[in-house]
Formats: structure tokens, C-alpha cells, sequence
């Protein structure tokens, strides 16, 4: 019983061993913080990563593609059944986007998707990243609407009565200004960011001509082109997709790279597969890939979004331990510390040692009153720490924009991250791991000394000055 | 009357440095039940020694120490601590008392450690009536909350008293009780181990070189050069 009280009473008046673990307190705070707001960032990226992903993706690497996509369909509902819940073909290719701007011309490298919308929105949350200028959202669909021809230069000439002889010359006019074709860019591939008026600038608004380049599907590649008007943006949150990706309709696309019979039955270089919920991705990903290598082989490549972004994920999984790592030197560092501070407490309590014993009380007893000593302040420096890191997390934003106030400068900026706010999550293993962490090393830190208190011989400790 | 406690060549020696330096070299002495003996000396006789000996707080390099006939010195460290728990009691010179407990939980510190968590707090009232009352009956019932840093000298050493008495020992060990007060201080904390003494029938044993003090005991005990060197019995 003494030990406990005691240990209480240490504790509330060495305030010298609470200041040992301050660096406790800040290290776990700050590993709950930092886990937290890693942790939110990596699960917003995963989602979007895997909407425009979508969970399955067959990909075929020759450049003319496959022209039996229906019957690839076949094998993988053959293969896999009703677990599929949609599937979409696609094409994807590289190539450059020209944007008329100004006067000048600007070319970007981006990758082009020849895609049928609706069927792309089914495989995943392609139509949800759609939007226009102004951020409010756009249907999936590659249609050139009237709204848009009349923002051609030459619409303004045209007579609403249709009286006019040049009518037809000015109708040929506006659609080479604003041609049938739509496409859907990425937002960054549309717009170019100023940091400091911190906007976006749009060098192709909607209803804009853009040029895309690439080459054709044919045995000797050929360079090929074609005009779209930009009738959407895809702005996703991954500035890898947002500053590449270009949505062109599959037919056209296919039409221009000399991949369709003519006949509605077109090559495709990749289909998408949305599996139903709660399915193991990655062994679906093989079977189908068995099923295909056997009936095609060497044609196709079967993975899941994650393998697809492999190295992505890994490079933040390897991020986030390395941090860990780091901090949880702090840590170790404040082990260290409540070491020190341990032994400096055993000997000013020599004598108080020597009476213990004198009264009867075990070495394991004494022992015990540090042991118990150290793992409170353990608790008391984790506990401290973990409120203070989850409140911290919870309100990281209105400390975000407190601090934006006061130093002037955007700390978060979202045009950078285009989240609105940063996200966090917090992970209760994670935050379970840190807090026991920091209390096995407090306890750790106090085996030595409590050891050395525990042996003190009775008579040399009473006889202490 | 009975032998109490009783110590046969008692042998016990220091080492300072490289050099053994022998405290006690033969110490035999007897303490009957109810007695109260003084062991006086000079400076570096040996009387603490014998009293940490006879104590169990140290071990003899020779000889042995009896409770009531039978020898305690060699048992395992348990029954040690467990026989200076609940036998002796300990009243040193310079009071120790735990300066983070109010005067009360000093009092209660050897019953506290007597108990586990469960069987302290199933007879905590009990306790905190036997600590009461013992402070009560050293003159200290109004400090009960008081922390050491909060008495004068006098105090603490009833206090110590009380702590010594707490959970009924038969032997109190008293290494200087009055050696750090003033005559007259010293003088009424002298007295009350007396009554003790003779109230409870407690044995007691204190070192002291105040030949004023040890002439208010049963019997006198001089150690010089860690022997036995007269017995002067006092008139009881």
C-alpha cells in the first residue's frame, strides 16, 4: 500500500521528474499528430486514387490494343461471374495537347483516354471529380452543346433568322473554332496556377479548341491530330492525373489512330472492371489473369489499382515508418531523461530509502515505489500528450487558419493539396501503439534506478548525508 | 523475567578504503523481557552498530543474535523484513520521518507496508484509529495532518515515537532519541519512552552518551572499542 502512496505523493511534488517528461508529452503529440494527419492525407489519396482508378484494370501493352474487347468481357464474366459489377473499354495512350492562348501556342504532354463516359462513370468515380470552371459539377458526357458553339468568336455574326447568304461560311467558321467533338481535360492540363493572386488561371475555358497529337495504331506509326472543344474538367486531387489525363470520346479516338473496322467493332487497349464490394482484388486480379494468359497469352496484364500505384503507396507507407521512427526517438531520447532524473531522485531519497527498510519494507517493495513512480509519470506524460494530440487533430484546421492569421502566409495551402481542409484520421491501434510505446520506455528508464534504490544497503543509506 | 534479546560475540567490522576497521569485537549482552537498557559509549564504539545488529538492519561477521531463544540473524531477507515489521521498532536521532507524509500516514507507513492494497483498505478505519490515537498519546493528537517540515524537532521525535509503536512491536531500538533536542525537549521525550516502558511493557533499547539520560534507565551498558566494558545496574 505505501508504494502507492508514495508513488502519488512523488508525483505531485517532484515537479523536476514532470518537467523529464514534457518530451514525452510532445513526443507522443506529436506522433498522433503526425500519424493522424499522414494518415488522412494516404486514406484521401487512396480514394482517389482508386476512383479514377476503378479495382480492376486489364491492360494490354501493344499499341494497336485488342479488337475482341466483347469477347475478353466474355471470358472475364466466364472467369469471375456476377462479381464484376460493370466493366468499361477503354483506350489510353500518350500524346500532346496544344491550347490556343493569347497568341501563342502551348503544347503539354498528357495521356489520352478514348472513352464511352457513361460507362466509365459505372467502373468508378469518374463522374464524380467532373466539374466546369466554377466547380460545379458536370454530367459525364462529351456533348458540344449549343451554349458552347456560341461562344466561338465568329457566333456573334450569326443572324438569328437565318437570312443571312454567309450563314453557312460563318457556321463553318464557328466550328472550326469550337469543333464537334468534346473532350474532358484534366484541370491543370486546362489551366495554369498563379501563386500570387493564388488562382487558376484557364488557358482553355470550356467551349475552347484543343489539339491533340499522338500516333496512330498502325504497324509503322503514323503522327495524327484532331481538334476537340473542351466541354469539362476532371479534377480529381492527384495532381499526377489532373495535369495529364484528357478524355476524348472511344469511337473518335479510335477512328483517328486507325483502330476501328468501321463496323462499330473497335481495338481498345484496356478495360475496367469495378468488382463488387468486400472482394480480394488482388486474387480476382490473378485468376482473371490466368483465365486470359491461357486463352491470349502474353497479351494482357491484369492488376488491381494498388498494384497499378504500387510504388506510390509504398513510397508513403516508407514515409509515414521512417517518421515514426524519428519521432519515436524523441522518445527514447526522454527515456533518457527520466534516467537521470531517476537517479538523482534515488539518492536525495537515500535516507527515506534506509527508513523504509528500517520499517520492514521489502527490496522488492522499494523496488516497486520506483517502478510504479516511473510508469505513472509515464501515463501522466502520455496521457497529456495523447489529449493534446487528439485535440490538436481535431481542431488542425481552425489552428491552421488561427496560425494563417497571425504569420500572414497560408500554412495549408489547398491549391497546392486541393483538399479544402486538412484531413486526418485517427487510427486508435496507432494512437494505442504510441501511448503503450512511451510507457514501456518510462518504465524501461526506471528499471536501473529503481534496481539500485532497491539494493541500497539499509544502515549506508540511513547513515547518508 | 525472561532473556528478550540476546546477542552472543557479536563480531562486525568495516572496511574504509583498503583498511578493515572491527566496530564490535565480541559484543555478549542479554535484555530481558520489559527492560529498558541505555548503551552508552564514545563516539565510534560501536553503539549504533550493536543496535543496527540486534536491529537486523546489518549482519554480524560473527556471532548471533536471539528473539526470545531462538537466532534471527541468519533467516532469509523475508522473515528480516518481516521480524523489523512487526517486532522491532526503530527510533533514530534524526527522527526520518518521510517528509512527503503528513504526521498521521508516518504513523501509518509500518502498517501500510505490514498490508497489501486489499487487507489495508478492508481495515483502513481500524488503522487510521490506531495512528490517531497513538499520536494522541504522544501529545501530537492536533497534528495529525501536519507535514514534518511542519513540526518543531520535539514533535518529530513523537511522531517517530508513535511511528515506532505503530502495529505493537515488543522491542523499540532508539539510536539517540534525545541526541539532536534540547535538555528539556529531550528530557519530556525520555519520559514518555519511559511510560511507554512501563505502560505496554515494551523492552527498549537506546543508545545514548548522555550519562543524565542513561542514569533514568533500568541498566547501563558501556561499549568501548567495540566490547562490553561494565555493567552499572541502575536502581529499577
Amino acid at each position: 500500500m505505501y508504494k502507492y502512496l508514495l508513488c502519488w505523493r512523488y508525483l505531485r511534488t517532484r515537479y523536476i521528474a514532470l518537467a523529464s517528461i514534457i518530451s514525452v508529452t510532445l513526443g507522443v503529440a506529436t506522433m498522433i499528430v503526425v500519424n493522424s494527419v499522414m494518415a488522412g492525407f494516404s486514406e484521401q489519396m487512396r480514394d482517389r486514387l482508386h476512383g479514377v482508378l476503378s479495382d480492376i484494370t486489364i491492360d494490354s501493352h501493344r499499341s494497336e490494343g485488342f479488337r475482341n474487347p466483347d469477347e475478353v468481357m466474355a471470358l472475364v464474366r466466364e472467369s469471375v461471374g456476377d462479381r464484376v459489377e460493370a466493366m468499361a473499354a477503354a483506350i489510353e495512350t500518350p500524346g500532346m495537347a496544344t491550347i490556343h492562348f493569347n497568341g501563342e501556342n502551348y503544347t503539354r504532354p498528357v495521356q489520352i483516354m478514348g472513352i464511352e463516359p457513361e460507362e466509365r462513370a459505372k467502373t468508378g468515380d469518374f463522374a464524380q471529380y467532373l466539374v466546369d470552371e466554377k466547380e460545379r459539377r458536370m454530367p459525364p458526357s462529351f456533348h458540344v452543346g449549343r451554349d458552347l458553339k456560341m461562344k466561338a468568336p465568329a457566333a456573334r455574326f450569326l443572324d438569328p433568322n437565318e437570312k443571312d447568304p454567309f450563314q453557312d461560311v460563318i457556321n463553318n467558321d464557328v466550328n472550326f473554332q469550337v469543333p464537334d467533338f468534346g473532350a474532358i481535360t484534366g484541370w491543370s492540363v486546362a489551366s495554369v496556377h498563379r501563386p500570387d493572386v493564388n488562382k487558376d488561371i484557364f488557358i482553355a475555358p470550356r467551349g475552347a479548341k484543343i489539339i491533340l497529337s499522338f500516333v496512330t495504331a498502325a504497324r509503322e506509326p503514323k503522327p495524327a491530330s484532331d481538334s476537340f472543344a473542351v466541354v469539362a474538367f476532371s479534377k480529381t486531387g492527384m495532381s499526377e492525373y489532373d495535369s495529364t489525363h484528357v478524355y476524348v470520346p472511344l469511337k473518335r479516338l479510335q477512328q483517328l489512330r486507325g483502330m476501328g473496322d468501321g463496323e462499330g467493332r473497335g481495338a481498345v487497349n484496356q478495360i475496367q472492371l469495378k468488382v463488387r464490394k468486400g472482394e480480394d482484388l488482388s486474387k480476382m486480379a490473378l485468376t482473371l489473369g490466368e483465365a486470359l494468359t491461357r486463352k491470349w497469352p502474353l497479351v494482357f496484364e491484369v492488376r488491381t489499382w494498388e498494384q497499378k500505384q504500387g510504388p506510390l503507396l509504398a513510397a508513403v507507407a516508407v514515409e509515414q515508418s521512417i517518421l515514426n521512427i524519428l519521432l519515436f526517438f524523441i522518445i527514447a531520447v526522454a527515456g533518457f531523461g527520466i534516467l537521470a532524473i531517476f537517479s538523482m531522485i534515488v539518492v536525495e531519497k537515500t535516507r527515506d530509502i534506509g527508513v523504509l527498510k528500517a520499517l520492514g519494507a521489502s527490496t522488492s517493495g522499494v523496488r516497486g515505489i520506483f517502478l510504479g513512480y516511473g510508469l505513472s509519470l509515464g501515463i501522466v506524460g502520455s496521457g497529456v500528450g495523447m489529449l493534446g494530440g487528439l485535440l490538436f487533430v481535431w481542431n488542425i484546421n481552425a489552428i491552421e487558419k488561427w496560425l494563417s492569421k497571425v504569420t500572414g502566409r497560408k500554412v495549408f495551402d489547398d491549391a497546392i493539396y486541393y483538399f479544402p481542409e486538412i484531413p486526418t484520421k485517427v487510427e486508435w491501434f496507432t494512437v494505442a501503439w504510441i501511448v503503450g510505446g512511451a510507457l514501456t520506455i518510462a518504465v524501461l528508464a526506471s528499471i536501473w534506478p529503481a534496481h539500485r534504490a532497491s539494493k541500497l544497503h539499509p544502515v549506508r543509506a540511513l547513515r547518508f548525508e | 523475567m525472561s532473556v528478550h534479546l540476546s546477542a552472543i560475540g557479536l563480531e562486525k567490522s568495516y572496511r574504509k578504503g583498503k583498511i578493515q576497521v572491527p566496530v564490535l569485537r565480541g559484543v555478549d549482552l542479554e535484555v530481558e523481557h520489559g527492560e529498558l537498557v541505555a548503551i552508552v559509549g564514545a563516539s565510534g564504539s560501536g553503539k549504533s552498530t550493536l543496535l543496527h545488529v540486534l536491529g537486523l538492519l546489518d549482519g554480524p561477521d560473527a556471532g548471533s543474535v536471539q528473539l526470545s531463544g531462538e537466532r534471527i540473524d541468519n533467516l532469509s531477507e523475508h522473515r528480516r523484513d518481516v521480524l523489523r515489521n512487526r517486532t522491532f521498532g526503530f527510533i533514530f536521532q534524526f527522527y526520518h520521518l518521510l517528509p512527503e507524509l503528513s504526521a498521521l500516514e508516518n504513523v501509518m507507513a509500518p502498517l501500510m507496508i505490514r498490508h497489501g492494497v486489499r487487507a489495508y483498505l478492508a481495515q483502513r478505519k481500524m488503522i487510521r484509529k490506531e495512528a490517531t490515537a497513538l499520536l494522541e498519546r504522544v501529545g501530537l493528537g492536533h497534528r495529525l495532518t501536519h507535514r514534518p517540515a511542519e513540526l518543531s524537532g520535539g514533535e518529530m521525535q513523537r511522531a517517530a515515537i508513535a511511528r515506532a509503536l505503530a502495529g505493537s512491536p515488543e522491542f523499540l531500538l532508539a539510536d539517540e532519541p534525545t541526541g539532536n533536542l534540547d535538555a528539556a525537549t529531550g528530557q519530556s521525550v525520555l519520559e514518555l519512552l519511559r511510560d511507554l516502558n512501563r505502560e505496554r511493557g515494551l523492552t527498549m533499547m537506546l543508545v545514548t552518551h548522555d550519562a543524565h539520560i542513561a542514569a533514568q534507565t533500568d541498566r547501563t551498558v558501556r561499549l568501548a572499542e567495540g566490547r562490553i566494558e561494565e555493567w552499572a545496574t541502575v536502581l529499577a
